[in-house]
């Protein structure tokens, strides 16, 4: 099993899964319409992962906008990692945002509010 | 047919303070495409980013149900008809509008959990949003599931506005407005 490396679009966000560094970045927009189909891929990848290996986990978050869908995506995503941290897994979350977008820093610290893994929202430099 | 007038329509649009409107079928693109005009009406306009986004997110929201909608309904794209408006009224709020045909029945059970929404403050918004977030999706569904209201009502800054016209054969029109 490998690296995972998704383009981004207008609608879907660029994630690159990296199974050396135990890596998942994800960056950009995020609205599919299909949000559990665009998804598979990561959380298969993810759970490979996991089950594979006993590397540390960071995700890094550079996201701008989710619909509702990428949002329950995403908090699939946590609740694996949150599996995992009970197990002992290191497992690390780190959002970065953007001064002006106080809308993503809110929905970042809302899902925070469910994990006990560290999980770190960072705003980005101008 | 009688000639559109053209003029009483951009008088119509002034006097409503319309920024943006469209009526057809919504395609996946022509969200998109409307969705970056929006953005950029936005910027222009020196709407806050919060605003913005807020805005955004409501006719995202708004629009891919009206899709998911009529997938469901076994449509195909050109029966995917939507009426959407996006405008800024006197007070400086956004508004965004989206009209399309439902079942009847569908119509009234979504006007009655729409009407439910409207009767919730913020903290309860939340809860029910976070509740709906850790439901199982159902068996098939590749969506939301049901958190795009909670979403668009928790952005909202007043209570939803939605009312349901019935039409022939079983159909209805819904009607659904979200001041931000």
């Amino acid at each position: 099993m490998g690296d995972l490396k998704i383009e981004g679009t207008a609608s879907t966000p660029e994630i690159i899964c990296d199974y050396q560094a135990g890596s998942l970045k994800m960056s950009g927009d995020s609205y599919p319409e299909n949000s559990f189909e665009f998804f598979t891929p990561v959380l298969d990848w993810l759970e490979n992962f996991l089950c594979n290996t006993n590397t540390p986990v960071t995700v890094s978050l550079y996201l701008l906008y989710l619909n509702t869908s990428s949002v329950k995506a995403l908090m699939d995503i946590f609740d694996m990692l949150e599996e995992c941290f009970g197990k002992g897994r290191a497992v690390s979350v780190n959002w970065y945002y953007a001064a002006e977008n106080e809308r993503i820093a809110e929905l970042a610290a809302e899902f925070k509010e469910d994990c006990t893994f560290p999980f770190n929202i960072t705003q980005l430099e101008e | 047919m009688e000639s559109l007038d053209l003029y009483a329509l951009q008088q119509s649009y002034n006097q409503n303070g319309v920024m943006l409107c469209f009526n057809g079928p919504l395609t996946k693109s022509l969200i998109e495409e409307i969705g970056n005009a929006l953005r950029n009406y936005l910027q222009n306009e020196n709407a806050s980013a919060s605003t913005a986004m807020d805005v955004f997110a409501a006719y995202i929201e708004m629009t891919q149900n009206i899709r998911h909608y009529a997938a469901r309904q076994g449509w195909n794209d050109s029966q995917a008809i939507a009426t959407v408006v996006i405008a800024q009224d006197e007070a400086g709020h956004y508004t965004i509008s989206s009209g399309n045909i439902v079942d009847a029945e569908d119509g009234r059970h979504l006007l009655n959990r729409i009407h439910g929404l409207a009767g919730m403050d913020k903290a309860q918004l939340k809860t029910a949003y976070k509740e709906q977030l850790r439901k199982p999706r159902e068996e098939g569904a590749k969506t939301g599931a049901g958190l795009g209201l909670l979403d668009i009502a928790r952005k909202a800054t007043r209570p939803l506005i939605c009312s349901l016209r019935p039409l022939a054969d079983g159909l209805a029109f819904l009607s659904l407005i979200v001041v931000i």
